[in-house]
């Protein structure tokens, strides 16, 4: 009995008319997007391995350890073919300086706004809107519209347990939309294979947990479509309802979270976040101004009534003690203020994570919301990655700094006495960059990827097997006249 | 085969009230031998269609039972379906499948699953359904050829008995004379047969027993053998004028 319903679900999906249609636009949409992901990731490690030259070659063209400036990149993920997220709108390198924190700057969006006006579809779009609203398309009128055509009637009018008919509908669509889908899927990941993207098994399994998850989402709507259908009894009600509650799941709910969070938690401006820095910062060389005036007018109350040789001497005997107080002095006030900086950092940075758990709880409430944020997690390319790389370009910049300091100390030590600090020993000669410690890009283990996701997977199973759930009590006792 | 004494379909003070309050059907009882034909007359909204739903536990009665073979529909609805087939006032099929392939779906759902194409062709062609229809897709089908598919579907179903709403509106008048044809063949197969229809000169035909409804109730119910010499027309409007009278 489920088969002879089953395959006759599947038959009925495959001989409309409709499906050929949408089902020939999802294919196309799902190869192209991969297709031009491909493209912009290719042109993306174009961009960035030339970007890494010239960076090296600039460093090399210096003449000294003490001008030195180093730009470090984002490295593209090939994860960003699926799923873009925030990749575009992110920066893409951060100056590496001992005076201020590396900051992302320079996104793809912010260089080339016409790609910011024509976003890039990805995957993780193309099920999150388009092939949602196919499957509403196809279960709106699953249960009701058998009913307005009368078959209902006739294929219960036989010993057709209803739960077999319920379910047998729910797998047929789900198989009839389902394993379609995986041909344009399979198709991408040739494509994927044949532009030789690097991939390794990490990558792979990722994109196959998203395409899991992808069809975790699609069984959501396969069921809530149903859900609706079976709650209606005719298919233009089923129809609207469905379609107003996809603009609210998709993009509604979502939106409307992130400006509740925004008005529920708060975040310090940037523009706030800088005039403090920068309040703390004057205050602060102000005050290092006045120990100093204060000190050298101790220095002079010292020498006076001195003879000239007297002086000269004092001052010579003083000169190494006094230039290493100063220097400690300085540093101290610079490592204050950057000791408060970080801190106004990470509290702003708390700040913003508190604002985006509330929103991301909030959002929740949306499949959608719960799709793409794993989607984004398992590609890493959600808001995340930005403190990685920031973290991780901190980290680097301690380490460039040290190096280079002890760099300059040589260096100072090589010329004491010939030729004023700021200049090599050798000028001519390009920096010899081999031991120059390089910049690691942060990259998350399938683990680490997968851990965060698994709550959202949770949601989209809570969500599908509530639907389903309702779908079915509401068809046992459906009126089928 | 059940025994004798046993009525295949048999109605018991069965009454319907709708949610909104309507009584449609009002203590009905009737019963349907085995090789039986009943025909249901009756106007617009008497409460035919209601009997038959409630054959069919598509609706649950208010009161009484709808009984076929001894089963009570609402309590076992699923045994009591097996031993029936059904025909609807308006057949309607899967528009985007072949007639072939909608009778091979709705009768393997009826349980029968040995038969083959050549089977399914044979009775096609038994209701009227031409040759060249049968591989058509039913998009294009009139109403005639759907109710023709439908019966077809109720023949193959091959049940003790046999549900018929109003199973000849929209066919045409050589189709609707052999439907009588079948009819016979079918009483004679020892169906049970209950029927609505608006047709009173094939009932009297027909039906072994002839049922008038008004407004829920049964008016009145005669044999073949006490229709011999009367004048059925003049009987049904005698009895529903009679009935609005009584009402009045
Ligand atoms: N779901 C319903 N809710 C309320 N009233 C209903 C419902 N279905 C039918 N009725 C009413 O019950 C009465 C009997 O309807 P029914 O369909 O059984 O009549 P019928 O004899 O089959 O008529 P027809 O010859 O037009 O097919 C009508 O008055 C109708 O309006
Ligand atoms: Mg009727």
């Amino acid at each position: 009995m489920f088969s002879v319903l089953f395959e006759k679900e599947l038959k009925s999906i495959f001989l409309s008319p409709k499906f050929v249609a949408t089902f020939g636009v999802c294919s196309l949409l799902i190869l192209l997007s991969v297709f031009v992901g491909i493209q912009e990731y290719k042109n993306e490690v174009d961009q960035y391995n030339t970007a890494v030259q010239l960076s090296e070659q600039q460093m090399m063209g210096e003449s000294s350890w003490w001008g030195i400036e180093n730009v470090v990149f984002r490295k593209p993920s090939v994860m960003q073919v699926f799923v873009s997220g925030v990749n575009n709108d992110i920066g893409r390198s951060a100056e590496i300086s001992t005076w201020v924190e590396p900051k992302l700057e320079n996104s793809n969006y912010s260089s080339d706004t016409l790609f910011a006006v024509f976003r890039f579809v990805d995957l993780t779009f193309i099920f999150q809107v388009v092939l949602s609203l196919f499957a509403i398309l196809f279960t709106y009128d699953a249960i009701n519209g058998e009913r307005e055509r009368g078959t209902l009637k006739l294929a219960l009018s036989n010993a057709v347990p209803r739960a077999q008919y319920v379910l047998a509908k729910f797998a047929g669509s789900w198989v009839g939309l389902t394993v379609p889908l995986i041909i344009p899927l399979l198709v991408a990941m040739l494509m994927v294979m044949i532009f030789g993207i690097p991939m390794d098994g990490g990558d792979w399994a990722r994109v196959l947990t998203l395409i899991g998850s992808s069809i975790l989402y699609f069984t959501f709507f396969i069921a809530f479509g149903l859900l609706v259908s079976a709650f209606t009894k005719r298919s233009a009600v089923s129809f609207l309802v469905l379609l107003v509650a996809w603009v609210c799941l998709v993009l509604i709910v979502p939106r409307a979270a992130t400006m509740t969070a925004g008005q529920i938690a708060p975040v310090t401006s940037v523009a706030e976040l800088e005039s403090q820095k920068d309040r703390f910062r004057t205050d602060r060389w102000r005050a290092y101004g006045m120990q100093r005036s204060k000190l050298w007018e101790e220095r002079r109350t010292a020498m006076e009534g001195m003879t000239e040789q007297e002086r000269n001497d004092y001052m010579a005997a003083n000169r190494q003690a006094w230039d290493e107080e100063e220097a400690t002095a300085r540093d101290a006030t610079m490592d204050e203020m950057n000791e408060h900086s970080r801190k106004l950092d990470e509290e702003l940075r708390n700040e913003k994570m508190a604002q985006e758990k509330l929103a991301f709880t909030l959002s929740r409430f949306s499949p959608a919301s719960a799709y793409k944020l794993t989607a984004m997690n398992l590609a890493d390319t959600g808001t995340s990655l930005k403190n990685e790389y920031e973290d991780a370009m901190k980290d680097y910049r301690t380490t460039f700094t040290q190096f280079v300091e002890t760099k300059r100390e040589e260096d100072r030590r090589a010329n004491r006495g010939r030729r004023g600090p700021g200049s090599n020993a050798n000028d001519d000669e390009p920096l010899d960059l081999a031991e120059l410690p390089r910049f690691d890009a942060p990259k998350q283990t399938y683990k680490e990827a997968v851990e965060p996701t698994i709550i959202d997977l949770g949601i989209l199973s809570v969500f599908s097997v509530l639907a389903f759930a309702g779908a079915f009590l509401s068809f046992i006792r459906y009126d089928v006249r | 085969m059940e025994s004798k004494n046993q009525p295949m379909l048999q109605a018991i003070d069965l009454s319907k009230r709708y949610e909104d309050g309507h009584l449609a059907l009002d203590n009905l009882n009737l019963t349907v031998e085995t090789g039986q034909v009943y025909a249901m007359l009756g106007g617009n909204g008497a409460g035919k269609t209601t009997a038959i739903n409630l054959f069919l536990n598509f609706i649950e009665p208010t009161t009484g039972q709808a009984v076929v073979d001894g089963i009570v529909t609402h309590e076992e609805p699923l045994k009591a379906k097996e031993r029936i087939a059904y025909v609807s006032e308006n057949v309607m099929l899967y528009p985007n499948f072949t007639a072939l392939q909608n009778v091979d779906f709705f009768v393997k759902l009826g349980g029968k699953t040995k038969y083959t194409k050549e089977d399914y062709r044979k009775v096609l062609l038994r209701v009227g359904l031409q040759e060249e229809a049968h591989d058509r897709r039913l998009k294009g089908f009139s109403k005639g050829m759907r109710q023709k598919c439908g019966i077809a579907i109720a023949i193959l179903k091959d049940a003790k008995a046999i549900l018929l709403d109003e199973p000849t509106s929209g066919l045409d008048p050589k189709a609707a004379f052999e439907f009588i044809h079948l009819l016979n063949t079918l009483r004679e197969e020892g169906k049970a047969i209950l029927m609505s229809t608006h047709d009173i000169f094939r009932a009297k035909e027909v039906a072994d027993i002839v049922g008038i409804m008004n407004l829920g109730k049964l008016v009145m119910q005669r044999t073949k053998d006490e229709l011999v010499g009367e004048d059925l027309e003049k009987l049904y409007v005698e009895f529903m004028a009679g009935y609005m009278d009584e009402v009045a």
